[in-house]
């Protein structure tokens, strides 16, 4: 039996040990390969750099624990360039299970670091079901929707609510979404009402956005934590998803050489039956 | 930190380390976890949909003192059709409520997904093929315009395959792979950095406690 038989038959555990391998060393010995930054990820940061100072930005946390890998970082670095920006962010997530934490958890962390005021610099609406009601009724009035916030206070007790009634006083809208949601934000939230809209997506769910970045109907993509990791470049504030990238090209090569391994493998086994025969 | 994060901490690494070790083997522990994330989530939602839609949409503006909205009782009585299914005999009543979503979901759905997705995009899928922004762009236009009509041909079922129309449909497999090749690509990338990201905990949040 020669090494391309081998492969075939070769037990799945020991690509296991190969992944594992390539994903741990990177963070033991860092390589620091560098990162580029993609235009749809320049046209996101464009466009919240150039909000005029104090406007009003709705900062969703639509994703759930199991992606906070990709989905996380990209929260951090919006609040990182949000609260730098002196920008007001209300925030909603319409996922129940770990939106409504992860959001109250980031975001007051976050706010801590910029000495920002619950009420006056941020608020945190939390979640409501029924998300294509929600996404429709906001444009109405979100106190309809939202009659508390969060934490049960009434939004006529929070300053910043005074003054966000729908979305006509929403300057931009940052979606951080690892389901289908982002079609609704752009479908009902940006069709119907023209509030722009930017988002940062999973790596699994990016390229369906191109269409919509090409169209105009968004306004900068970012996707997974490479998207993220060009964000933190953007700002100067490597974080997580920058020493996450080394790891993740290391294990992009691995697959390009088991892939390539795979094939020539199969032409090799496919040859040789066709010799026998 | 607290004795409380400590144990928290170690929690998760017990966590993930036992959901991993069904890659070498299947095991009790792995499924010990997993039946009690399965119940978690459980217990979760339904203590999560009982706040905020039971009590928070339905029974307070029901109920307040001031402007009650009291014809929330008909989506109330809606929701509790849906139970019927429980019992074979009564599940009919459950098809009103469920007619009423279905009637509803439609109308919203329609509109929005044509006013908001398919118009914009076929919109901007009609180019000038003479772009005023450069020859790039007039390369670019070329290639939507040709892989949109291309794709669509090979979706088009009503004339065989062969000679123009079979040269063209051939063209757009081309299209749907590249674009399947695109997705394949992003998709490893997503797995692997939810992979990353447990590594990353274990690493640097859980063994850099130590």
């Amino acid at each position: 039996m020669n090494f391309w038989n081998k492969i075939d038959t070769l037990d799945r555990r020991w690509i296991y040990l190969l992944v594992a391998i390539s994903v741990i060393v990177p963070f033991i010995l860092p390589v620091k390969l560098p990162v580029y930054v993609t235009p749809e990820t320049q046209q996101l940061y464009d466009a919240v750099e150039n909000l005029p100072d104090s406007s009003i930005v709705m900062l969703t946390f639509d994703y759930y624990p199991s992606t906070i890998a990709e989905t996380e970082p990209m929260s951090r670095v919006a609040l990182h360039h949000l609260f730098r920006k002196n920008i007001r962010i209300v925030t909603v997530t319409t996922v129940p299970l770990g939106g409504p934490s992860m959001a109250e958890q980031v975001t007051r962390e976050m706010a801590e670091q910029y000495g920002k005021v619950y009420g006056v610099d941020f608020v945190n609406l939390g979640y409501k079901a029924n998300y294509v009601a929600v996404l429709k009724g906001m444009g109405s009035s979100i106190e309809a929707i939202y009659p508390t916030d969060n934490l049960s206070t009434p939004l006529s007790e929070l300053p910043l609510m005074n003054e966000v009634k729908n979305y006509d006083d929403i300057d931009f809208i940052f979606v951080v979404a690892d389901n289908g949601i982002v079609d609704y934000w752009i479908s009902i939230v940006n069709a119907l009402y023209g509030t722009p809209v930017g988002c940062g997506v999973t790596a699994v769910m990016a390229p369906k956005f191109y269409a919509f970045i090409s169209a105009g109907q968004m306004t900068g993509l970012l996707g997974g934590m490479k998207g993220a990791a060009e964000y933190e470049l953007l700002l100067g504030q490597p974080a997580r998803a920058t020493t996450g990238m080394d790891a993740q090209s290391l294990m992009h090569l691995l697959i390009i050489g088991l892939v390539l391994m795979g094939n020539i493998g199969y032409f090799v086994g496919r040859r040789q039956k066709g010799k026998k025969a | 930190m607290s004795g409380m994060e400590i144990f928290v901490l170690w929690l998760e690494a017990f966590i993930t380390l036992a959901i991993f070790s069904f890659l070498y083997k299947d095991n009790s522990v792995y499924h010990l976890v997993e039946s009690v994330f399965a119940g978690l989530s459980a217990g979760y939602y339904v203590g999560l949909y009982w706040k905020s839609i039971i009590l928070q949409q339905l029974w307070e503006p029901m109920t307040r003192a001031d402007n009650p909205k009291w014809w929330l009782f008909i989506p109330g009585i809606f929701g509790l059709m849906m139970f019927t299914r429980l019992w074979p005999k009564y599940s009919w009543i459950s098809r009103i409520a469920l007619a009423f979503v279905m009637g509803s979901t439609a109308g919203i759905f329609l509109i929005t997904q044509l006013h908001g997705l398919v118009l914009p995009q076929m919109q901007k899928t009609m180019l000038s093929l003479i772009n005023s922004d450069g020859l790039e762009a007039s390369f670019l236009a070329v290639i939507v315009v040709i892989g949109v009509i291309s794709t669509l041909i090979y979706f088009y079922f009503s004339k065989e395959h062969k000679g123009f129309v079979g040269v063209t449909a051939k063209l757009g497999i081309w299209f749907i792979m590249i674009s399947f090749g695109a997705h394949f690509g992003y998709t490893v990338m997503g797995r692997v950095s939810l992979l990353i990201g447990r590594v990353q905990f274990l690493i640097e949040d859980w063994i850099g406690s130590f």
